[in-house]
Parts: structure tokens; C-alpha cells; sequence
């Protein structure tokens, strides 16, 4: 054991005003219990766990060497769940982030993400001409607010991703069943800004917000549906957010529609199903409801929990901007997450979120469980046979 | 070397390459439907001077040769950190091939007066001569380095330490000052711009343009009439004929292996060919 290093530190008062204002003075609040450390799913994989409490610690003192922890976040709130004084530690780490931009300390390739979403309007570096190649033979109309009550906004992974298309013709074929007149803006589609928050670039995102929620007043959109959660939890952050309009994940619409028998489900043969939280519906929008009500009213399925489930879901390792930064295959969440979905015996493992999906199929493929089907929920409901609800003996 | 480094960088603003079609009855490029972009080795280049100005001090300016509408383009250089943008600006300059436009940067490089170091990316994404940046040099009589990968600076030295990618290595060049670098495009990672400031640059303030009167140089070394290159045809190349498919499945370390037999076994094939397979 080497022996410890004694060393005075001169704490710099510029800098703690800084991390202070980076991080809204919720810095401040950490008191160092340490239980965000013990949650952090980091603690579960092969590679150095983030001590959650020191990065806190070093940021509070403005003690360099924090930035390469706090690039590793996913932003999936394990820790937020159990701070006994409710640090927004997601948060924190994002503005940390923005402090790591001031410093030049950015993992490689990040710069690019940002890049292609000035060049090309996406985080995928993709011709804005390709945006709506998914769609291509539905025929879906431009919005129109004078012809449609919703307005799908697809997001860039559900775009150009090849997997992430499938869960977006999934979505429309489930607004069809449910008869919702709905349009998208095709080629228009801004991105959410997404990526430039969950990187920590706070300035660029305010403005892709700005301009975006001008974008919607001007096509005069009140109900925005999305595919992906992190859309969703991105436009809950936009200016006007609840005023002009109003935001859903497509599952909370899903759900009520289940809930007011707009829809019903064919069924399925009896089939095990097991449901990952994604964290930002889960944690970040409380939102562990909708998709199990959905899944309940499927005959022939049945839902088989994972021991961490709900608020207490395992990350895919797909947020906080981790979607664009390499992980080891030994460090990869997901790929537990896999293993934990096969031991509940379930054929299924469902989810709502193009970024898990991705990691999901990954990690089941690391792990070898290759009688585990991964799948949006969207494509469950139409795999199910959603259709418009028979007409019940009270509405005949 | 007393006074700080004033680091000029070309900057060409081109049409996004995959947005580019060719006009079948004219046989000529079809730009209209392109968006712009600044040409991606530029943006290295711009990075170099960047990290130079970080670790040194000095000034970085611009400078591109084209119509006013690359302005917002410009723009992104000056958001990235650049001090000052110069536009060429003239239907004179119209049509030029790489001889006459490096004529018309050196004149306006030579105009500036002051200038250390002028950074080029190594060619542009739509013309691929690669033949501007040592056209400046030679108009310009100084050094120049080209293909760089990385560009160190002395403090208190009039020259630089180039480190450039040749054939099977690296040379490193010891290059005195003032001198034209290209560099190669990804050496390095371009910062993402400060979009604060993006928003509220300057225009009048932060681009000089200059016409042709502004240089003075002769017309007839200018645009089209002071460049010899014509485009004497345009043949379509021949399609490669049918991409071969082959799905591989497997867990993701079987299908590593079988790619990395697949693609040893197309290496030993070339070597047959007569190229030398890799060892």
C-alpha cells in the first residue's frame, strides 16, 4: 500500500462560482452520504464505478480531474431516486458538462455529434432530405392543424436508424388502428435538441429550443406525440411547454385510448412478457403505468417483472449522450439487463424506447440470449392485432 | 520571435458532396439543390490555428474567395474563435481555376502584410486538386508544408515543427516562417462553435471584403481569363456491377472472426493481384 500524499489544496473561489452556476448552486446540496454512489449502475459492470459522491465532492471544491466521470453518466437517475436530499444529480453532471466544454475536456467525437446536428438538423450526420425515408409507401400527410389533432414528431434515431424506423411505422400503424388524424413535419422535422443537452451544451440546446418552439407555434401544433422518451423529456424543457402546447410519450396516449376502449388487441397465443423502464419515463417523468395497462389489456400476455423494475429499472446504458460515446462490451448495462430478462423465462422483452432497443438487442446478443425477442411496444400492439374497439352493447 | 503569431486561414465554402448530381444535358455539376458547408479539411485547418492561438496567443483571420452568400457560412469560422473573416469578392474572380485563385489569396495574403502563418485544408471536397496551398507559397515565394498532421510552434522561433504523412511514415519538417501549411483532413477534431456568439457576431464588423480594385491586380490573371485549366469532357464511370451481400450471424465475437477471415481472405486475393498482402 503506498503511503497517502499529503498536499494543500488552495481552493479557487472563480471556480467554485462557476461550478455553482453551472449547476444552478444545486452542487451545494450533496452532503456526502454516498448512497448515490451505491446506486449507480457503473457499480454493476467491469470498469471503474463513478464515485457519484466524489465527482460531487471534487466539483464543490473545484478540484480538476472530475470531467472523465461525469462524461461516463447516463443520466438515468438511479442516484436521484434515493438522495435523501434530493440533489438533481442528473442535472448536475450536465452542468458540469457544460464546464467540460469550457475546458476543452470532451471525449473525442462529440464535437461531430454537434457538428452534424448544425450541418444536417440530426446527431447521425444524415442528408435532412432522408428524414422521412422511413415512411416511405404510408403515405402520411404533413401536418395540417386544421385537418389533425396530433402531431407526430418522429425524432432523428426513429428516422434514419434502420431498427428505429420499424418502431416508427409500428407508432403510425397503432395512431391508424386507433383512427387519431395526425401529420408530421417529413423533411422539416427539426431535432428535439436532445443530444446537445444530454451533452451539456446548455447554450446550443436553449436555442434549438427557441427556434423549435417557434416552429411550432407557426404550424400551430398543441399535441405533440412522440416515439422517443428522450424527445419527450426534451420538449418538457422547452419554453411554453404546457401553454402553447402539450407533450406525450406515444404510450400515454396509448393508454388512454386503452383505457377508454378506443382500441382493442386480437390477443396473442399465451406469451410471456417482461418490460423494461426506460429511465426517462420511469424516473424522469414517473411514468411506469401506461405501458402495463397497454400490455394488461392484450389477451394472452403476461407480464413477468424483472426484480428492477419501475423506478428502479436498470439502465440500457443509451442516455445522457452515452448513445454517441463508445462502451466497452464488458461495461455495456445492457447486457445484464438481457440476462435478468431471460431468467424471468419470458419471450418478450418489451420496452418503449428507440435508444434501449438498440442497446437492448446488443446486450441480448452479447449475452447470448437468443430466445429473447427485443421489441417496442408499438410493435407488440400491432403483433397483438390492434384495431379500433368493437362497439360495446352500451354505445350500440 | 517578439510579435504574436497572426495565423491566416483559407476557408472554402462548397456544396455538401452527396448533394451534388450532374446535369445530364450539360454535363456540368448541379449545385442548385446543395446546402453549404465549409469545405471539411478547412475545418481541420481552422482547428490547428485554434489550438495554436490557445497555446501561443495571436490573431486567426479567414479568408475565402466567393460570392456574398458564404457569409453565414464565414460565420462559423468567427463562432469557433476566429478573430476577423476577409471575403474575396468579385465576378472577376469568377471561374477561376487553382492557378488564378491562389494568384488572387496570395495577393490578398500579401495585402494583409503581417501575416505568420497561412493553414489550408489539404484540398477541397468539390474540385480535389490539392494544388492551392502550394500555388499560394510559390505565388508568395515562401515555404510550405503540405499534408500535415500536426503543426508545433517554438515560442520565441520563427519557424515551425511540421510532422507530415508521407508513404509508409511521417517526416518532420522544420519549416521557418512565413510559410503555407495544408493539413490533412481529420488530423485533428474540430471544436464545436460557440453558438452565444454565432448568434451575435458582427457582420459589418467582423468580414472585410475585397473586389478585385482592392488588390490591384491585372484582370486578365483573374477568374476565367486568368485560368488556362479547361474542362475538355465528362464521362460517367462505369458503375461497379452488382454489390455482393452476405449476411454473417452469429454472437458479436463469431461474427468478428468470420468478418476478419472474410477480409483477410480479400487481402491475401489483392496480393495476388500483385500487390504486396500485409504480413
Amino acid at each position: 500500500m503506498t503511503a497517502p500524499t499529503r498536499e494543500v489544496l488552495l481552493l479557487d473561489d472563480d471556480r467554485w462560482d462557476r461550478v455553482l452556476l453551472a449547476t444552478k448552486g444545486e452542487a451545494a446540496a450533496c452532503y456526502q452520504c454516498g448512497t448515490c454512489t451505491a446506486t449507480c449502475p457503473w457499480g454493476l459492470v467491469a470498469g471503474p464505478s463513478i464515485g457519484v459522491r466524489s465527482v460531487m465532492r471534487r466539483a464543490q471544491l473545484g478540484i480538476d480531474g472530475w470531467a472523465e466521470a461525469v462524461w461516463r453518466c447516463t443520466t438515468c437517475g438511479a442516484c436521484e431516486e434515493h438522495c435523501p436530499h434530493e440533489v438533481p444529480i442528473s442535472d448536475v453532471m450536465l452542468g458540469l458538462r457544460s464546464l467540460a466544454w469550457e475546458e476543452r475536456s470532451v471525449p473525442h467525437g462529440l464535437s461531430g455529434v454537434l457538428w452534424d446536428m448544425h450541418w444536417d438538423g440530426n446527431p447521425w450526420g444524415r442528408p435532412p432530405s432522408a428524414r422521412s425515408a422511413w415512411a416511405n409507401g404510408l403515405d402520411i400527410p404533413r401536418f395540417d392543424a386544421t385537418k389533425h389533432s396530433v402531431l407526430l414528431y418522429v425524432g432523428c434515431t426513429a428516422s434514419y436508424d434502420r431498427r428505429g424506423q420499424k418502431i416508427a411505422r409500428a407508432v403510425v400503424s397503432v395512431l391508424r388502428a386507433a383512427g387519431i388524424s395526425f401529420g408530421t413535419l417529413g423533411d422539416e422535422e427539426p431535432c428535439c435538441g436532445d443530444p446537445a443537452r444530454s451533452l451539456g451544451n446548455e447554450e446550443y440546446f436553449k436555442r434549438i429550443a427557441q427556434a423549435n418552439s417557434h416552429k411550432l407555434a407557426a404550424e400551430r401544433a398543441t399535441d405533440v406525440v412522440t416515439v422517443s422518451p428522450h424527445c419527450y423529456d426534451t420538449f418538457t424543457h422547452y419554453p411554453g411547454i404546457g401553454e402553447a402546447f402539450r407533450v406525450r410519450h406515444y404510450s400515454q396516449l396509448l393508454r388512454d385510448l386503452v383505457a377508454e376502449r378506443k382500441v382493442s388487441f386480437a390477443g396473442l397465443e399465451p406469451t410471456k412478457v417482461t418490460f423494461h423502464d426506460p429511465c426517462y419515463l420511469a424516473r424522469h417523468h414517473d411514468e411506469t403505468e401506461a405501458p402495463r395497462t397497454i400490455m394488461a389489456a392484450i389477451p394472452g400476455v403476461s407480464i413477468e417483472e424483472m426484480e428492477r423494475s419501475r423506478e428502479e429499472t436498470l439502465c440500457c446504458g443509451g442516455g445522457g449522450g452515452r448513445m454517441w460515446m463508445e462502451t466497452l462490451p464488458e461495461d455495456r448495462f445492457a447486457t445484464s439487463r438481457a440476462r435478468e430478462a431471460a431468467g424471468t423465462g419470458a419471450s418478450y422483452l418489451v420496452t418503449t424506447c428507440p435508444h434501449c432497443i438498440s442497446c437492448l438487442e446488443d446486450g441480448a446478443s452479447v449475452a447470448g440470449a437468443r430466445n429473447l425477442k427485443v421489441m417496442d411496444l408499438a410493435e407488440l400492439a400491432v403483433l397483438a392485432g390492434i384495431g379500433a374497439a368493437a362497439p360495446t352493447e352500451a354505445s350500440r | 520571435m517578439t510579435r504574436e503569431l497572426h495565423t491566416l486561414v483559407c476557408l472554402k465554402v462548397v456544396p455538401k458532396s452527396e448533394e451534388v448530381g450532374v446535369d445530364r444535358e450539360t454535363n456540368t455539376l448541379d449545385r442548385a439543390n446543395a446546402r453549404s458547408e465549409i469545405n471539411p479539411p478547412d475545418m481541420n485547418a481552422l482547428e490547428t490555428a485554434l489550438a495554436l492561438k490557445d497555446r501561443f496567443g495571436g490573431r486567426v483571420s479567414l479568408m475565402s474567395m466567393g460570392p456574398p452568400f458564404v457569409i453565414p457560412t464565414l460565420r462559423v469560422g468567427l463562432a469557433m474563435g476566429a478573430d476577423h473573416a476577409y471575403l474575396l469578392s468579385d465576378r472577376a474572380f469568377g471561374g477561376a481555376d487553382t492557378l488564378a485563385t491562389s494568384l488572387t489569396l496570395a495577393r490578398a495574403i500579401e495585402k494583409l502584410g503581417d501575416v505568420d502563418l497561412v493553414l489550408c485544408g489539404e484540398e477541397s471536397s468539390d474540385g480535389a486538386t490539392a494544388q492551392v496551398p502550394p500555388g499560394i507559397a510559390t505565388w508568395m515565394d515562401i515555404p510550405q508544408a503540405t499534408y500535415a498532421m500536426d503543426v508545433d510552434f517554438e515560442p520565441g522561433q520563427r519557424h515551425l515543427v511540421v510532422t507530415r504523412e508521407v508513404r509508409d511514415g511521417e517526416e518532420v519538417l522544420d519549416v521557418p516562417l512565413p510559410a503555407v501549411v495544408s493539413v490533412k483532413v481529420s488530423c485533428n477534431e474540430p471544436r464545436f462553435m460557440d453558438t452565444g456568439r454565432f448568434a451575435l457576431l458582427d457582420n459589418e464588423e467582423l468580414v472585410t471584403t475585397w473586389t478585385a480594385d482592392d488588390l490591384g491586380v491585372d484582370r486578365e490573371h483573374l477568374g476565367l481569363a486568368g485560368s488556362p485549366t479547361s474542362v475538355a469532357g465528362l464521362k460517367e464511370a462505369a458503375q461497379a456491377s452488382g454489390r455482393r451481400r452476405e449476411l454473417v450471424s452469429g454472437t458479436p465475437e463469431e461474427e468478428g472472426k468470420i468478418l476478419y477471415e472474410r477480409i483477410i481472405e480479400f487481402l491475401r486475393g489483392a496480393g495476388t493481384r500483385g500487390q504486396e498482402a500485409p504480413g
